[in-house]
C-alpha cells in the first residue's frame, strides 16, 4: 500500500491556468458526494493528489484514505490484495487477511491504474463496486462495505471500450464523475508557479536559503516537453537544489536531458528561398501558399498544437489562424488533442 | 573518428541556453573518438554543474554519433 505520508490540502497548487481552476472547481463541487470520481491524466499529471483532495474535503475524511496500484500486481494478486483472503485459501495463507475494500471501510479507495486491470478481474470488481459487497478468496461470506471509490487512469478509458480491452460495463459505473488532467506542456503558464513551489518546498527540507532562479533556466523550463509531468518537474527542482551550491541556479545546473530536449523546441522558423540565377517562372501566389502552410505548421507544431500560442508566434488572430490553416488545407495534428474532456470541466 | 563538426552539432543544441546565462561548453580537442570539453563562464567552478554536464552530454554524444567513445572534461 502507497502510504499518504502527511497529506495537506495546502500543498497542492492549484495553477493560474484556466483549466486546473475548472478542475479544482469541479474537484470542491464532487467532493460532497459519494459517487464513483474517475481521474484520466498521464503519467505524473497527479491523479493520486486529485483523489487525496476529494478525500480530505469530503465527510469521509476521519476515514481511511486508501491507494493501490493495480500494475503493480500479477493478475491472482490483484484479487487478493483487493478482496483479501480467508486462512488456507492458498498455500501461504496462514491467516486472515482483509483486502483493500475492507482496509478502506468507510473511507475512500483509490485504485490507480485501473487500465492495466485483466478483463477477468474486471467482471469481480464490477461486482464489488456494484453490491458494495466483497467475498475474500477462498471465503463464502459476502462482506458489505461502505467506501468511495475514486480510479486513476492513465489511458482513456472510452477507447479501450472501443478496442475491446475494457468492459463496458465497468467503464459506465466508473465513470460518473469524470476529470481529465491535462499534461504539463498543455498548461505551461503553470510552470513558473509550480517551479517556485518547489524550489521552495525543497529548500526548506534542506535547511538552505531559496536560491535565485536565472531567467534562463525559467526559458528552459518553459520549452522542455516534460514527458513525466508535474512530477518530472518536482525531481528536477529536487536535484537542483540538493545540488546547488553557489545561491544561484543557472543552466548549468539544469540536467542535460532537459536541456536537450528544450534546445530541440526552440525550432527556428521556416524561410523559404529563390536561388539566385533561377530563371523560370514561379506562381507567386502558389509559393506564398507554401510559405503560409510552412509557417502554420511550424508555429502548431512548437507551440503542441495550441492554436491560441501558434497564432501570438505569426502575430495573427486566433480567428484568423482558424481561417487560414482551413484555407491551406492543414489538419490539427491529432496527436496534440487531449483526451475527451468531461463537460463539466469545459468551461 | 568521430569529426569535430558531428561533436559541435550536438553541443550547439544546448550551447544556446548555457550562453543565455553566462557559461559555455567549449570543444577543446577531438582525439580519435573522445572529445576534450572545458567548461567556461558562470558555471565553471561549480562541481554540481561538472557532473551534470558531464552525464548527460556524455550521453547525448554517444546516442547521436556511432562511434563516440568519451567526454574528458579538462
Amino acid at each position: 500500500m502507497r502510504t499518504p505520508g502527511s497529506f495537506s490540502p495546502d500543498d497542492v497548487v492549484v495553477g493560474h491556468s484556466a483549466r486546473m481552476r475548472a478542475i479544482f472547481d469541479f474537484v470542491k463541487v464532487v467532493s460532497r458526494s459519494d459517487s464513483n470520481v474517475i481521474i484520466t491524466g498521464e503519467s505524473g499529471t497527479g491523479k493520486e493528489v486529485i483523489a487525496q483532495l476529494l478525500h480530505h474535503a469530503s465527510s469521509r475524511r476521519h476515514q481511511p484514505f486508501v491507494a493501490v496500484s493495480c500494475a503493480l500486481f500479477s493478475e491472482n494478486l490483484i484479487e487478493t490484495e483487493l478482496f483479501g483472503h480467508e486462512r488456507g485459501a492458498f498455500t501461504g495463507a496462514i491467516k486472515d487477511k482483509p483486502g483493500r475494500f475492507e482496509l478502506a471501510q468507510g473511507g475512500t479507495l483509490f485504485l490507480d491504474d485501473i487500465d492495466d486491470v485483466p478483463l477477468s478481474m474486471q467482471v469481480k470488481l464490477l461486482r464489488a463496486i456494484q453490491n458494495r459487497t466483497v467475498e475474500r478468496v477462498g471465503g463464502t461470506r459476502s462482506i458489505s462495505v461502505n467506501v468511495r471509490v475514486i480510479t486513476g487512469s492513465k489511458r482513456d478509458l472510452k477507447r479501450m471500450v472501443a478496442e475491446g480491452n475494457f468492459r463496458e460495463d465497468l467503464f459506465y459505473r466508473l465513470n460518473v464523475l469524470p476529470i481529465v488532467l491535462p499534461p504539463l506542456r498543455d498548461r505551461r503558464e503553470d510552470i513558473p508557479l509550480l517551479t517556485d513551489f518547489f524550489f521552495k518546498r525543497f529548500a526548506r527540507q534542506r535547511g538552505i536559503d531559496l536560491p535565485a532562479i536565472s531567467p534562463a533556466v525559467r526559458y528552459t523550463f518553459g520549452r522542455y516537453r516534460w514527458p513525466g509531468n508535474v512530477r518530472e518537474l518536482e525531481n528536477a527542482c529536487e536535484r537542483i537544489v540538493q545540488t546547488c551550491s553557489c545561491g544561484t541556479v543557472r543552466t548549468g545546473c539544469v540536467a542535460a536531458g532537459i536541456l536537450f530536449g528544450a534546445g530541440e523546441t526552440v525550432a527556428a522558423a521556416p524561410t523559404a528561398g529563390i536561388a539566385a540565377g533561377e530563371a523560370q517562372s514561379i506562381s507567386l501566389d502558389d509559393r506564398l501558399r507554401d510559405v503560409e502552410s510552412s509557417l502554420i505548421t511550424w508555429a502548431l507544431k512548437v507551440s503542441d498544437g495550441n492554436k491560441s500560442r501558434a497564432a501570438e508566434l505569426l502575430s495573427i488572430k486566433r480567428s484568423t489562424l482558424g481561417d487560414r490553416i482551413t484555407r491551406c488545407g492543414l489538419a490539427e495534428p491529432a496527436a496534440a488533442k487531449p483526451v475527451d474532456a468531461p463537460v463539466a470541466l469545459s468551461a | 573518428m568521430v569529426s569535430r563538426d558531428q561533436i559541435e552539432s550536438v553541443l550547439g543544441r544546448i550551447r544556446p541556453l548555457m550562453q543565455a546565462d553566462g557559461g559555455d561548453i567549449e570543444l577543446v580537442d577531438v582525439k580519435g573518438n573522445n572529445a576534450h570539453v572545458r567548461l567556461t563562464g558562470m558555471c565553471a567552478g561549480c562541481p554540481s554543474a561538472h557532473m551534470t554536464l558531464y552525464m548527460g552530454v556524455e550521453m547525448a554524444l554517444r546516442d547521436e554519433i556511432k562511434d563516440f567513445e568519451e567526454l574528458v572534461v579538462v
